[in-house]
Parts: C-alpha cells; sequence; structure tokens
C-alpha cells in the first residue's frame, strides 16, 4: 500500500505534462532552482511587497503583518498580484516573515511561478515560490529560509532534535487531540497495525 | 504649478493599494487544503493532496505559515486571508484546527488575477474529515508516518 502511494507520487512527479521547458516570459536571467513542480515557470522580476489582505480591502499595516499575513507581490510590469505560496527552503515554511521585511517597498524578486490546471483543475492563475529577493537598487540577493529563525524565537521551549515542523507546539497539539490522520486516535492505531512492516 | 500637483497625485496612488473593493458577500463549502501542496503537486496530483492521508502535511504547512486554501465541491480554490476576526492567518495556529476539514463557511469573496480569496467571517457547518483517502495512500509524504 505505502508501494502504490510512493508509485502514484513519483508517477505524479515524473507525468509528461511536466516536461515542459520551465521557460516563460519573465524567465530571462532567473537563478531560481527547478523543482519539477506542476506548470512551473521560472520568473524574476521587479515588484512591490505587499500584504494581500491590504491591497484587496485596503486593511493595510505598517509592517504588512510582521509575517503572520499571506504576502504578494505586484509585478511592476502590468501590475498583476501574485500570491507568494512559498519560499525557498523546502522545509514546509512559506516566504512571509522575509517578505514582510521588504513591506511597501519596491524588490526584484526570483523564484517559480507553479500550477497548472490540466493537472489541477480549479486553479485559475499560477502562484508564486519566492526563492530569492533583493531591494531594488542592491546589489546582494537574500534567500526566503527566515521562517525557521522566527520560529525558533517564538517557541523556545521547543529547541531539540529533528525538523521544526515535527517539534511545533500547535501542531503536536493537533496530533494529540485528533491523530496524524485527523479523525481520532483509533485511527491512526488501526492503520498502523494493519500496516506494520 | 497644475504639473507638479499631477506628478505628487500620480506618485501617491502609486504607492496605495489598489482602491479597495467591498467583496462579494458568499457562503462556500469545501476542504481546507494546503494550498501549495495542491497547486504545486510537489506530493503529488491532487487526489492524494487532501483529506486523511495528508492531514498531518497539511499540518505542517499551515503551522510554517503557508497560505490556506479552500476547494470548494465545484473544484474552485479560495484562498483565505482572514478568519473570523484574526486578519493573521498566518501566525501558524489559527486555522489549524480545521485543516481538512470540511466546511460551510461565510465571508466574503474577491478575486484578483485569477486568484479567488475569501475573509472567513463564520462557520456555519463544520463536518469534519469526510475523505478517507488513508485507506489508499497511506501517509503522504510518507514520512509524516510516526516512529512506532
Amino acid at each position: 500500500m505505502k508501494k502504490l502511494a510512493m508509485l502514484l507520487m513519483m508517477s505524479a512527479i515524473a507525468s509528461p505534462a511536466l516536461s515542459e521547458d520551465g521557460e516563460g516570459p519573465y524567465s530571462a536571467n532567473s537563478q531560481a532552482k527547478s523543482w519539477s513542480l506542476f506548470g512551473e515557470e521560472k520568473a524574476r522580476f521587479e515588484a512591490r511587497v505587499t500584504d494581500a489582505l491590504c491591497e484587496l480591502t485596503g486593511d493595510c499595516p505598517d509592517d504588512c503583518g510582521g509575517g503572520e499575513r499571506p504576502m504578494v507581490v505586484m509585478r511592476k510590469d502590468d501590475n498583476k498580484m501574485l500570491i507568494v505560496n512559498k519560499g525557498g527552503a523546502p522545509n514546509f515554511t512559506g516566504a512571509n516573515y522575509r517578505l514582510s521585511e521588504y513591506c511597501g517597498q519596491d524588490v526584484e524578486v526570483d523564484g517559480l511561478l507553479v500550477g497548472d490546471p490540466d493537472l489541477t483543475p480549479g486553479i485559475g492563475a499560477k502562484v508564486y515560490q519566492v526563492q530569492l529577493i533583493r531591494a531594488t537598487g542592491s546589489d546582494e540577493w537574500v534567500k526566503t529560509n527566515l521562517y525557521t529563525k522566527q520560529w525558533a524565537k517564538k517557541y523556545p521551549e521547543a529547541k531539540g532534535k529533528g525538523p521544526w515542523f515535527k517539534r511545533d507546539p500547535n501542531v503536536k497539539a493537533e496530533i494529540a487531540k485528533t491523530g496524524y490522520f485527523g479523525i481520532g486516535l483509533e485511527a491512526d492505531k488501526k492503520w498502523l497495525e494493519e500496516n506494520a512492516e | 504649478m497644475f504639473k507638479s500637483l499631477l506628478l505628487a497625485g500620480a506618485a501617491i496612488a502609486a504607492a496605495l493599494p489598489a482602491a479597495a473593493a467591498s467583496g462579494d458577500r458568499v457562503q462556500i463549502t469545501g476542504e481546507v487544503i494546503d494550498s501549495w501542496c495542491y497547486y504545486s503537486g510537489v506530493m503529488g496530483g491532487p487526489d492524494a493532496v487532501t483529506g486523511t492521508a495528508h492531514h498531518t502535511c497539511a499540518l505542517w504547512c499551515a503551522a510554517g505559515g503557508i497560505p490556506v486554501g479552500i476547494l470548494t465541491e465545484e473544484g474552485k480554490i479560495y484562498m483565505v486571508l482572514k478568519w473570523k476576526d484574526h486578519d493573521k492567518v498566518g501566525d501558524g495556529k489559527t486555522i489549524l484546527s480545521v485543516q481538512s476539514h470540511q466546511l460551510v463557511a461565510d465571508g466574503l469573496h474577491y478575486e484578483r488575477d485569477g486568484i479567488d480569496y475569501i475573509l472567513v467571517e463564520d462557520i456555519v457547518a463544520d463536518n469534519g474529515i469526510p475523505l478517507r483517502n488513508h485507506e489508499d495512500y497511506g501517509f503522504v509524504p510518507p514520512f509524516a508516518e510516526p516512529k512506532q
């Protein structure tokens, strides 16, 4: 069963629809790393940083929510609003903290536009994974990997071995209540017993 | 003088967010999802990144500040920007308890550049997690399985 799940995952990742060249209108000079994602296009462009709630409703704190609101970049070329779904670190983290440091500023960003309606019906536009950012005029690119540092400051009691997401107190509390499948501890137990190797 | 005023006005307008719209009131029914895994395919196709199979990963991503979405029965995704009185929905805890749940939610809908957004005002119903796909997929990703 586990093998079936893995095979399904691998076949999805290796699907022909992903064998595009990964190039798009903003791919020139991009240094973004490929993640082999659905509809992936490298994209480097100039933008203004803000948070989504601000841009849509006018509710605009000076710090864009201090890393705790979903962030967007407003592309300079066409004023298109792109929601930033992910940072550059492969550890289940977004880029909100890093982007909030640039709240209201003009920047250059580099990353991946992601999403393909043929593979995931219902999506209306690509979302953005920002890997690098720099203020306009700056020579130095900055990685979008600030989350774990902020998390460690927020939860000093969670210090320990292993990745942050397995030590996060809020995640652990949820799993303690409803289990890893979210439907009760008995369901976890039953599945684990039935699938013991 | 007039030109200067015009230029100053244009500069101010460019620095401000687009004129705030009021949003359309909606009631939607859908599953609270991790929008990154759903959009990107990083963990596999859409069937594998919803429901019980992907629940732990959805917790991780929501805790990590990745935008949370609501995937409706019609296949539309609404990115959640507000949760009742909480505007900091990326704080890693506000939306954790309903990950993978099927909800009926009231709120304000905005659309911008092909993406739908919702400011959730009220949860009318919480149906728990009806999609029990762990029987087919196990844990997605496999390392979400707890060590024995």
